[in-house]
C-alpha cells in the first residue's frame, strides 16, 4: 500500500542531506512505485499531450506497442514517486540546471517501477553548489525503462 | 513509398505546439510530477535569492520545458515509425506565469550505425518575445524495419 505523498517540501527539510553531506557514489534510498493509468494521463494532460498511445486503448493495442504506454518523459513523475520525503531532490530552492535522458522500453500502466539512483559528482562553480546525479528506472522484468543524468544547484 | 529516414535532410524543421503558462498550469504540473518545490508555488519565498539568482516570483518547472520538447519529439517520431531515444536540455532563462512558450527542432545530422539509423535534432523552446528559454539536443532512432506510422494496421 502506497504511503501518502507529502506535498509540503518544508516539512522534512531538516532531515535531508545538504550539499556537504552528499557522497558521490553512495546509493540513494528509493521506493517501488505502481504507475497507474490515471497518473500517466494526469502527467500527459499537464503538458498538453493527448496522444492516443496514452489514452485510446484500441488504438494502442493495434500499434507497435501492443497496448497503452506512458510517454518517455514520465520519468519526471517517477523521480519524485520513487524517492522518499527526505530525499535531497526535494530541498526547497533546488535549481534544476539541466537533464539528459536515454529511453529504452516504454513504461506501461500497472507496472511497478523501481529506481537505482546516486550522486555521481559534486563541485563548486562560480560560487554555486552543483551535484550531478544518475538515475535508472526498471520495469518489473528488470528491463531498463530509461536512464538519466541531472545537474542541480543545491541551496546554499 | 520512400523511407521516412531517407527523406530527412539537415535543416528540416520540427514544430511543436504552443503552451500557455499560468499559475494553474504550473499547479497542474506540480500535481502531475509530484514536484511541489516552493519555487513553483510560493511568491513570498521567491522574493529571496537562490545562490546568486533572484527570480522575483514563482517560475515554471524547468522540466515542463523537457516534457514539451519530448512531446514534440514523440509526435514527430510516432508518425514516422521512429523512436524517441534521448533528450538533453539545459535551461537558459526562467519561464513565468503569463508566458507563452513553443518548442521547435531542427534536424542536425543523420547517421547509420551497425544496427540502426539515427537522427540528431537540435531543440529549443522560445517564449513570446522570441527569447530562447531552453536548448538541447535529441536523438531519434529509425529502426531499419520502421514502417510509415506508429500504427501497424
Amino acid at each position: 500500500m502506497a504511503t501518502r505523498f507529502e506535498t509540503d517540501f518544508w516539512k522534512d527539510a531538516a532531515t535531508r542531506k545538504i550539499w556537504d553531506d552528499i557522497v558521490p557514489g553512495a546509493p540513494r534510498k528509493t521506493l517501488p512505485y505502481t504507475l497507474t493509468l490515471d497518473a500517466i494521463q494526469r502527467y500527459c494532460r499537464a503538458v498538453g499531450d493527448l496522444h492516443p498511445l496514452y489514452f485510446d486503448e484500441d488504438y494502442a493495442r493495434r500499434s507497435r506497442y501492443g497496448g497503452l504506454i506512458a510517454p518517455p518523459s514520465i520519468h519526471i513523475l517517477l523521480m519524485f514517486a520513487c524517492t522518499p520525503a527526505d530525499d535531497w531532490m526535494r530541498s526547497p530552492g533546488t535549481i534544476n540546471a539541466g537533464q539528459s535522458w536515454s529511453y529504452n522500453e516504454p513504461a506501461r500502466p500497472g507496472e511497478v517501477v523501481t529506481l537505482e539512483a546516486r550522486a555521481l559528482d559534486k563541485f563548486i562553480k562560480k560560487g554555486r553548489l552543483f551535484v550531478i546525479h544518475d538515475n535508472v528506472f526498471f520495469n518489473p522484468r528488470g528491463e531498463v525503462i530509461c536512464a538519466g543524468r541531472g545537474w542541480t544547484i543545491r541551496p546554499a | 513509398m520512400t523511407d521516412p529516414f531517407d527523406r530527412l535532410a539537415p535543416g528540416d524543421r520540427i514544430d511543436g505546439a504552443e503552451f500557455a503558462v499560468s499559475r494553474e498550469s504550473i499547479r497542474a504540473f506540480c500535481d502531475a510530477s509530484l514536484d511541489y518545490n516552493p519555487l513553483h508555488l510560493d511568491d513570498a519565498y521567491m522574493q529571496g535569492s537562490f545562490g546568486k539568482t533572484n527570480f522575483g516570483g514563482v517560475i515554471m518547472h524547468g522540466m515542463t520545458n523537457f516534457g514539451l520538447l519530448s512531446r514534440m519529439l514523440t509526435d514527430w517520431a510516432y508518425a514516422a515509425g521512429a523512436v524517441h531515444r534521448r533528450l538533453e536540455t539545459r535551461w537558459l532563462a526562467p519561464v513565468r506565469p503569463g508566458d507563452r512558450i513553443r518548442p521547435l527542432g531542427r534536424v542536425a545530422a543523420k547517421q547509420a550505425t551497425a544496427k540502426s539509423r539515427w537522427v540528431t535534432i537540435e531543440v529549443e523552446i522560445r517564449n513570446q518575445r522570441d527569447e530562447a528559454v531552453a536548448r538541447g539536443e535529441a536523438l531519434v532512432e529509425f529502426p531499419a524495419s520502421s514502417g510509415q506510422s506508429g500504427q501497424s494496421s
